[in-house]
């Protein structure tokens, strides 16, 4: 045995046993799974590789801007700057700094729209999804014609590879980009072991040069209400065959009251049946809910019309209406009412 | 008013580090203006300043759906925030790409209520009616007792259309959804009593015509032609501000009233600074005059010896309620707070509604105008030997004890002069309540603020 590897051997141990204590923690989170959503292997290794890509984003452009508008000069950060791989994720992972809620919430987010993206792909091709938008751009309102063309801009620049989850920096909410770049700005400042002002002031800068409605979820957003608030052209029910997945969801957002990232959660739960309650509140015909349940779901459930026929809408009005309270209200609503009934479709 | 939600360039404005808007193309001005705020003060708008908030905190511009509302409209605006590049730092500038307006869904009950106790204070019934002019609610002034029997009924069931106009012409501004200006009607039962109508089209939630809202004046023109025949030709009445003077001067000065606010508050563009000081000006004289003008038709008709008021069961508590909430607006210029008694109570008490009304509405209203900004006015409710009391209560200057009759005298001002008040206010108001069997009294210290208490008479058990 060489002594190098005597050397990783001895830190790999050290670092095991700092660790060791969070081993019954892991284990206990897989055994006893505090809700019925499933993460399947795929979830979590598309999760882990945008993690890394984000953040590799976000310090290169941090270093980038330090070194190029800042004139700073250490080698590492201008390694970083130029595409080298950035250290800050090892070092953000092992500290926690990762596990906020608002990035794992983002994280689950951006996974799950994946995998509808990739469900919705089995079912129609990637060129008759991206065409959805282009019956937009002849609209007899010049300000959806445009609004229409942003998004199908912004979408365009967003796609990456089939099945991965493309990590760009203007599709981040500005609260998410946040939440990241602090904890990243800090991390450099350890790796270069420099002051941290000038790469302060270069994460102020990206800041600044963010611009929120570039991302993709908020041009969805604007063109939703534009439709909505139409009255030239009344368009037909969403649909995410005849919307692409992004203005479907928007769409229904804005129809339910409820939010894109609430939309998307729903889809992940076992029959989707939070989506099927909004969809029966938003008095979706029949055959267009069962089509949209058909379009989302993995191929392992089916909605009958039956089911969605008898599903209560004056209960699934007050459901929902319910899940557009506050999250923190409805957090602590749960809390109080914990061990009263497990059906209030909380 | 633009409603569609295009915008042919953006609205724009400019706030800086404390919030305090620094510049607004009109469209914003108005929103900011009518939500409260004045030129040059914090942004009034709380939602966009929140924005504003926000992207300074996070240092990132953003791009937001927002919507606020004002006393007329609810609004949806795609809203733009950007960061001013250095050299004006700690500014953020506002882009609105998407303005669409609707009528407001969540208090236009209460504003139809406000509309109405206007409409009672000065003397109209109103009359809502559905889409097909049934009549939903009714209240006719000396008329409570038939109000229910109407219900349900036309309105061309139970009011005749006086000539020259017909019922033709009227039905045709209903099918447009029109509003219907002075159409003269007459009672077809009872006292025949005539009335001029003004309609105002009511929309519901879902922005679907839903029927109208009538007021209606007691048409005194017919009954002044009456009494200069028994004058045998007399040019002036003895009736000179209730039947001649008065319904000639009031819409004149509505009319330069709302034209001069409209210029002061420079809704239709940008204007010199003195000369939307100018129309202030001219706005509060007008105000001034019609105040005048309704005191003095008061004054006339509580001095004929047939004057008589109804006895009508009412609630002070609802009372106090209605009177600071006309008052409402003028208390919030001054920053004043109005303390009510709990809307849950009751004191029933006699006498008639509006004149009550009226009494309560005048109190206030000294109050609020002879109280320093920001302090509270309270009104507090009691029932003693027979009497149901109501106190207005201010922290104003106070009265010196031997003016507590003074102020009562007519066109005693105390030598105050220049705030809008005429000098008749409370001499009207002590000789109502005493027509309605009650009292008007004060107490009140130099520097210890004034109380003024409306005692009318408990309701007796049926």
């Amino acid at each position: 045995m060489d002594r190098t590897k005597h050397n990783d051997i001895i830190r790999h141990a050290a670092a095991m046993a700092d660790k060791a204590s969070f081993v019954a923690d892991d284990f206990a989170q897989a055994l006893f799974p505090q809700t019925e959503v499933v993460f399947n292997d795929r979830m979590l290794s598309n999760a882990r590789q945008y993690l890394r890509g984000i953040i590799g984003e976000i310090e290169q452009r941090i270093c980038r801007i330090a070194t190029q508008e800042l004139g700073v000069t250490q080698e590492s950060l201008v390694k970083i700057g130029q595409g080298e791989e950035g250290q800050s994720f090892l070092l953000l992972e092992d500290s926690g700094l990762l596990k906020t809620t608002e990035i794992v919430q983002h994280l689950f987010t951006k996974t799950q729209r994946s995998e509808l993206a990739a469900r919705l792909l089995q079912k129609i091709s990637q060129e008759d999804l991206e065409a959805t938008l282009t019956r937009h751009l002849d609209h007899g309102d010049t300000t959806i014609a445009e609004a229409a063309m942003g998004l199908l801009v912004a979408q365009s620049k967003t796609t990456g590879a089939a099945g991965e989850i493309a990590a760009n920096l203007a599709d981040l909410s500005p609260e998410i980009l946040y939440a990241f770049a602090w904890p990243i700005t800090a991390a450099l400042v350890r790796v270069a072991g420099s002051s941290g002002l000038q790469l302060q002031q270069a994460t102020e800068r990206l800041f600044a040069s963010h611009d929120e409605s570039a991302g993709v979820a908020r041009k969805a957003e604007r063109l939703a209400r534009l439709l909505a608030q139409s009255t030239t052209e009344k368009d037909p029910t969403p649909h995410p065959m005849r919307d692409g997945l992004s203005l479907f969801i928007a769409r229904l957002a804005r129809q339910s009251g409820l939010s894109s990232d609430q939309i998307i959660a729903f889809t992940s739960e076992p029959n989707m049946a939070r989506l099927v309650v909004v969809l029966r509140a938003a008095d979706f015909p029949t055959q267009e809910a069962l089509s949209i349940f058909a379009a989302l779901d993995d191929g392992d459930h089916i909605l009958t019309a039956a089911t969605y026929g008898e599903t209560d809408r004056d209960r699934s009005l007050t459901l929902v209406s319910n899940w557009t309270s506050p999250p923190v209200y409805q957090s602590a609503e749960r809390i109080l009412s914990a061990g009263f009934s497990g059906d209030q479709g909380k | 008013m633009t409603t569609s939600g295009k915008l042919s360039q953006p609205v724009r404005g400019q706030v800086d580090v404390d919030g305090l808007l620094l510049s607004a193309d009109p469209l914003l001005m108005r929103l900011h203006l009518r939500s409260g705020g004045y030129e040059g003060g914090p942004l009034a708008v709380p939602e966009l300043a929140e924005m504003c908030r926000l992207s300074k905190r996070l240092g990132m511009n953003l791009s937001r759906p927002v919507q606020a509302s004002d006393d007329d409209c609810q609004i949806d605006m795609w809203v733009e925030t950007q960061i001013v590049s250095p050299g004006q730092e700690d500014q953020i500038g506002l882009a609105i790409i998407d303005w669409k307006e609707h009528p407001r869904d969540d208090n236009g009950h209460a504003d139809l209520a406000r509309e109405r106790d206007f409409d009672r204070l000065e003397g109209k019934g109103s009359i809502r009616t559905d889409e097909a002019l049934r009549i939903i609610a009714q209240e006719m002034p000396g008329n409570a007792a038939n109000a229910a029997e109407t219900i349900g009924q036309s309105l061309l069931d139970i009011f005749d259309v006086i000539p020259p106009s017909a019922n033709a012409r009227l039905l045709e501004a209903v099918a447009e959804r029109q509003p219907i200006r002075n159409q003269r009607m007459r009672e077809k039962n009872g006292a025949q009593r005539l009335f001029v109508l003004q309609g105002h089209p009511l929309v519901d939630k879902a922005g679907i015509f839903s029927g109208y809202r009538f007021a209606a004046t007691p048409d005194d023109t017919a009954v002044g032609g009456k009494n200069s025949k028994v004058a045998g030709g007399k040019l002036i009445s003895d009736s000179l501000f209730g039947l001649q003077l008065g319904p000639a001067l009031r819409q004149p000065l509505g009319k330069i009233i709302a034209n001069a606010e409209t210029i002061s508050s420079k809704l239709e563009g940008p204007l010199r600074g003195d000369y939307a000081s100018y129309a202030k000006d001219i706005a509060s004289a007008g105000r001034h005059l019609l105040d005048l003008v309704n005191d003095l038709s008061d004054l006339e008709a509580i001095e004929r010896p047939q004057f008589t008021v109804a006895a009508d069961d009412i609630d002070l508590v609802d009372l106090a309620h209605r009177a600071a909430g006309l008052l409402s607006v003028k208390a919030a210029d001054h920053q004043i707070r109005i303390d009510l008694p709990d809307e849950g109570d009751v004191l029933p008490a006699r006498g008639e509604f509006r004149r009550s009304l009226q009494i309560l509405v005048n109190l206030i209203g000294n109050a609020i105008r002879y109280s320093p900004d920001g302090s509270v006015i309270k009104l507090k409710v009691s029932a003693e030997q027979g009497f149901s009391r109501i106190s207005v209560t201010d922290q104003g200057d106070g009265i010196a004890s031997e003016d507590h009759d003074r102020i009562f005298q007519k066109f005693e001002r105390l030598g105050r002069s220049g705030d809008g008040g005429s000098g008749l206010g409370l001499f009207i108001s002590r000789r109502l309540a005493n027509a309605m069997g009650g009292s008007l009294v004060v107490e009140s210290m130099i520097d210890q603020g004034s109380t003024f208490t409306l005692a009318l008479p408990e309701q007796k058990p049926a």
